[in-house]
């Protein structure tokens, strides 16, 4: 068996084949729970009930995605520039450490403390990716590395936090953080646990950064310097400048996740295993299956959002183990993956030189 | 008399309700296998499902705190009309699904705040921990018996006082060496802060953590332990001296029958704390069922003679077995936090003939003399 | 007092190190070959409870290794067929290797949780060595058999690497697989191999976990090693006796957090090598001196015939 690149693929077939990979991975999915014991029919109707006949599950499926999207299309646009953020787990627990420490110290009131938190938390997440954007465009060090071990960094400056200088008074001894002032809360939509504002941030953002990336000077500079470097430089893109916006934009984007988990659902600082379910690492996927555009990055989010959702249905429903869930969206990414491989090539069996 | 008195329940409950079945829920926030305190839940759930024909249960496990809320919607989707919540961590998911299911009926494991259809339970070690205290006084050598802990905060501050009591009662001398992990579940920090602990000269050794991993690094040493949560003799049968266990099930029993005969509604929680030790049989002394103390330790504990003040001149291992049969009693003849106590800066924390209320006790922050490391969010007065 | 806690931290840096190097031995294999495998947590588990369940069957710890191997290996070789085969997305793959292999694990390790190995492996003296100062009782003076063989297992492989045919061959696919094709080199097949060996490693360091350093099973017990094996092949600049020493100081780190603990935050230390790796990065920039770069074409599969 071997592949032969298929060279230019036509919109129709760049939809269908994700759309049937996607078929397929649930297919298999269904099997597998088969095979453990769970039927088939009784799963889909369980997460059809569980998701789609009130608005109290289907707002579960939201609350998974909206991170994910806000992570997701930053990282669409900082792979667009070739920077290859892989810490976007680390800007959102840095957005969420900043959002923290302006509802609890800042002394903010009222209505401006919720627009304050949200800019201190993508200030921060910004800042944690300029590190590494500088450090790539002055230093050539690798950003992959960089980015990823400010991950590591940033998962034990929020231990230190919550165990030290930040632990709360109310705490009774647990590493939590006081709870945030009532101001610091966003607003649910009504009998949901949803943070309505957290949806509309996640779709402008995405919007924004696609307006950018394709209707903009700037945008058409960071495509340039992803897409060829050289010319980049010959066409005289700034690459420093250019890079440590994409990286403000892409890590800010991540800290908006955080600022939205810990101000919809937490109202205090605690684990960063808490605060995050992996969602800065499923971004990643998010954003590589959304083929880096930012707007369809809303689409991919909520299809992660659902397999997790889904899962979350199952464990409860139909008592499927959590590990088996795990197995479960493991082999959906699979699936998606060779999708993404019979875009690009076409299969031919037999004979080995061409 | 419990099991008597359950059983009555239950009848009383079939009748009341005719063959109407109950379902119950369990949020875990481990996995099963876990071998803690996940584990621990779920033996109890499933002691409390064989014991009632008529109830019927579901459980998740790993559930995220943030995710809490949302697994309990869907339990109630399920029918679900008792929650157990076993992890701090999810009271204020608890207290707000409360508000949103008022017919629902909530339990929450460690926590303290309750309301109309919310109750709390926890099953408490502290008399347990005394008594290890003891034989580790007993058997250690060097003076200094290490604990490594999970994280700093008043339930635990409270076992290794307690316990700290009970090693400075057979061996005034000695001293008790903490670390703390900051992680329920942690192998690999158990088994490194159990060897820091060997480097500075500890030889006997207690823990909180999910996992045989500090009974299975002192046997390697062939330093004595006492095993927590599960039973773990079998992990060192020579040098497991005793332990804690728990019994999750008396209590998940006992809530169940309650709520099945109508005694427990959701309108009549709000006092309902469950707060067992020795003589509800919620915890048990021993580092396997049945046996209080290895018999391989006993010649070594009852070669140790102190100078009890009410019992005069006497051997470790009879002086154990003497308090123990006085705190299963539920005359609480006993209690290991008799006045007077200081902590270790001097400070009266119990004065002479006294003893401490549940809140004084669910809210220990200081250290007893005897306690050496970090401590953090000590008081100062 | 000193000699103390030189020892001490030898001995224990050592010992946490033994997995973390296994498994980064393994993975720099693969990194070298082009192929970067984020599955290394997920190959980890698998073969710790593979290692548990043979040992406990059979008795025999050493054949529970060498099952763990196995699991690896197979785990290993369906990401090789995704990355090399199919050229897809490495990054995802690995992910979604990680998944399924701590679901798996999971869920096929209840049976065993809570119950103790009669059979664990064995501790060595290395005679001659373990008399000298210091270093004797700190390095060759009870250590699991397993270390030791880690330790020969970089020295091998880093003559492997620099000094034979072979070793070169994996090298140069890494840098130019289009040059190395040329040279009749089968890019395929070296890729094929490295990153089995690599799964193979991997499972090796999850054997360590659960029939040597702590034996028995309990779900979840790689605890995040898996990545660190992957921070420390960075750290050690892809060069297997770096890794030895990488590995090291994530394990003397991690002894000393609880050391100093009460003197320092033991969050600060844990962050230590991370910060370090960062450091180290910037000032081999900023020198130049020092040639620290990934294998050329790590992570990009190979086409034959495209440039």
């Amino acid at each position: 068996m071997r592949l032969v690149p298929r060279g230019p693929v036509g919109p129709a077939l760049s939809l269908l084949v994700p759309l049937f990979s996607v078929l397929l991975a649930f297919a298999a999915s269904l099997l597998l729970l088969a095979l453990f014991g769970t039927s088939p029919r009784e799963a889909a109707v369980a997460v059809y009930q569980g998701l789609f006949t009130d608005l109290r599950g289907f707002s579960e499926l939201l609350r998974r995605a909206v991170p994910l999207v806000l992570a997701g299309a930053g990282l669409a646009l900082a792979f667009r520039a070739q920077f290859w953020n892989i810490g976007a787990e680390g800007q959102l627990l840095l957005g969420a450490v900043a959002a923290a420490g302006v509802a609890l110290f800042s002394g903010i009131e009222g209505g401006w403390l919720l627009p304050a938190m949200a800019l201190a938390a993508f200030l921060a997440g910004g800042l944690w990716a300029l590190l590494a954007a500088v450090l790539k465009a002055r230093l050539e060090v690798n950003d992959v590395i960089t980015t990823l071990m400010l991950n590591y960094v940033a998962v034990y400056l929020v231990e230190w936090l919550i165990h030290g200088p930040w632990k709360g008074k109310t705490a009774f001894g647990f590493a939590y953080t006081d709870r945030f002032p009532e101001a610091a809360s966003l607003p649910l939509f009504p009998g949901t646990a949803l943070a309505w504002p957290g949806v509309v941030l996640a779709v402008l953002l995405a919007g924004f950064f696609a307006w950018l990336l394709f209707a903009t000077t700037f945008g058409f500079e960071v495509r340039v310097l992803g897409e060829n470097p050289e010319a980049a430089r010959y066409a005289g893109v700034r690459a420093t400048v250019t890079l440590s916006l994409v990286a403000l934009f892409s890590g800010g984007a991540a800290g908006l996740a955080g600022f939205v988990e810990v101000a919809g659902t937490h109202h205090k600082l605690l684990s960063p295993l808490q605060i995050s379910l992996g969602y800065g690492y499923t971004a990643i996927i998010v954003a590589w299956l959304a083929r880096n555009h930012p707007l369809l990055a809303v689409l991919t989010g909520l299809l992660i959002g659902f397999v997790f959702a889904a899962g979350d249905v199952l464990k409860v429903a139909l008592m499927v183990p959590f590990q088996l869930v795990e197995v479960v969206n493991g082999l959906v990414l699979f699936f998606l993956i060779a999708g993404e491989v019979f875009l690009r090539y076409r299969v031919v069996f037999g004979g080995r030189r061409g | 008399m419990r099991k008597v008195w359950i059983a009555v329940l239950a009848v009383l409950g079939a009748l009341a309700f005719g063959q109407q079945e109950l379902k119950a829920g369990w949020l875990y926030v481990g996995p099963i296998g876990d071998y803690g305190w996940t584990h621990a839940h779920d033996v109890g759930r499933r002691e409390a499902a064989a014991a009632f024909p008529w109830l019927k249960t579901i459980y998740v496990e790993n559930v995220p705190e943030g995710q809490a809320g949302s697994y309990i919607d869907q339990m109630v989707r399920q029918g679900v009309k008792v929650i157990f919540a076993t992890s701090f961590g999810y009271m204020d998911a608890v207290l707000e699904a409360a508000k949103r299911y008022p017919d629902v009926i909530f339990a929450h494991a460690t926590g303290f705040k309750r309301a109309p259809n919310v109750a709390t339970y926890m099953a408490d070690f502290y008399q347990v921990f005394y008594l290890n205290g003891l034989m580790a006084g007993a058997l250690t050598k060097t003076g200094k018996v290490g604990y490594v802990a999970a994280f700093p905060i008043p339930e635990l501050k409270r076992h290794i006082n307690a316990f700290t009591l009970g090693v400075r009662a057979a061996n005034p001398k000695a001293k008790v060496l903490v670390r703390w992990i900051y992680e329920w579940y942690n192998p690999a920090a158990a088994k490194e802060a159990t060897e820091a602990l060997i480097a500075e000269g500890a030889d006997v050794f207690a823990f909180t953590e999910d996992s045989p991993t500090v009974v299975q690094v002192a046997a390697e040493k062939g330093f004595p332990s006492f095993s927590h949560y599960s039973p773990m003799l079998k992990f060192a049968p020579d040098h497991v001296v005793s332990g804690q266990l728990v019994h999750w099930g008396v209590i998940y029993k006992d809530f169940l029958a309650k709520v099945y005969a109508g005694l427990y509604t959701p309108k009549n929680l709000e006092d309902v704390d469950y707060w067992w030790l020795l003589p509800q049989g919620a915890v048990e002394l021993g580092a396997d069922f049945g046996v209080p103390i290895n018999p391989k330790f006993a010649g070594r504990l009852k070669a140790k003679a102190v100078n009890h003040p009410i019992f005069g001149e006497i051997n470790v291992y009879d002086l154990v077995m003497k308090l123990h049969g006085l705190m299963k009693d539920v005359e609480l003849a006993f209690d290991p936090f008799q006045g007077p106590i200081k902590d270790r800066r001097g400070i009266l924390r119990v004065p002479e003939g006294l003893r401490l209320t549940k809140h004084q006790l669910e809210t220990m922050e200081w250290a007893v003399e005897g306690v050496v490391g970090p401590w953090p969010n000590e008081p100062k007065k | 007092m000193v000699e103390d806690w030189l020892v001490a931290t030898l001995a224990r840096g050592l010992a946490f190190a033994a997995p973390l190097l296994f498994a980064a031995l393994g993975e720099l294999v693969a990194e070298r070959s082009g192929v970067i495998n984020l599955g290394v947590e997920g190959m980890m588990i698998l073969g710790a409870l593979m290692a548990f369940v043979v040992a406990d069957a059979s008795a025999s710890p050493w054949l529970g290794v060498l099952a763990a191997a196995g699991v690896g290996a197979l785990a290993a070789l369906l990401h090789a067929f995704f990355a090399v085969t199919l050229r897809a997305n490495q990054y995802v793959s690995g992910l979604a290797l990680t998944m399924v292999g701590l679901g798996l694990s999971g869920l096929f390790g209840r049976a065993y949780a809570g119950k103790p190995l009669a059979h664990p492996l064995p501790k060595w003296d290395v005679p001659l060595l373990k008399e000298l100062p210091w270093i004797g009782p700190g390095v060759f003076e009870g250590q699991s058999a397993l270390l030791y063989l880690g330790l020969l297992l970089a020295l091998g492989l880093s003559v492997f690497l620099h000094q034979t045919r072979p070793g070169i061959h994996l090298r140069s696919v890494g840098e130019n697989p289009a040059a190395a094709d040329a040279l009749g080199v089968n890019v395929y097949l070296v890729r094929y191999l490295a990153v089995v060996f690599g799964g193979a490693m991997a499972g090796v360091a999850g054997a360590y976990l659960s029939v040597a350093y702590r034996p028995s099973w309990t779900e979840g017990m790689t605890a995040g090693m898996g990545w660190i094996a992957l921070a420390i092949v960075i750290f050690a600049a892809w060069e297997p006796l770096r890794a030895v020493l990488a590995a090291f100081l994530f394990g003397a780190f991690y002894h000393l957090a609880y050391r100093f603990q009460g003197v320092l935050p033991p969050e600060f230390l844990k962050m230590t090598p991370y910060l370090f790796t960062i450091l180290f990065l910037v000032l081999s920039a900023l020198g130049k001196s020092v040639r620290l770069g990934a294998p050329e074409a790590l992570g990009r599969p190979y086409v034959r015939g495209e440039r």
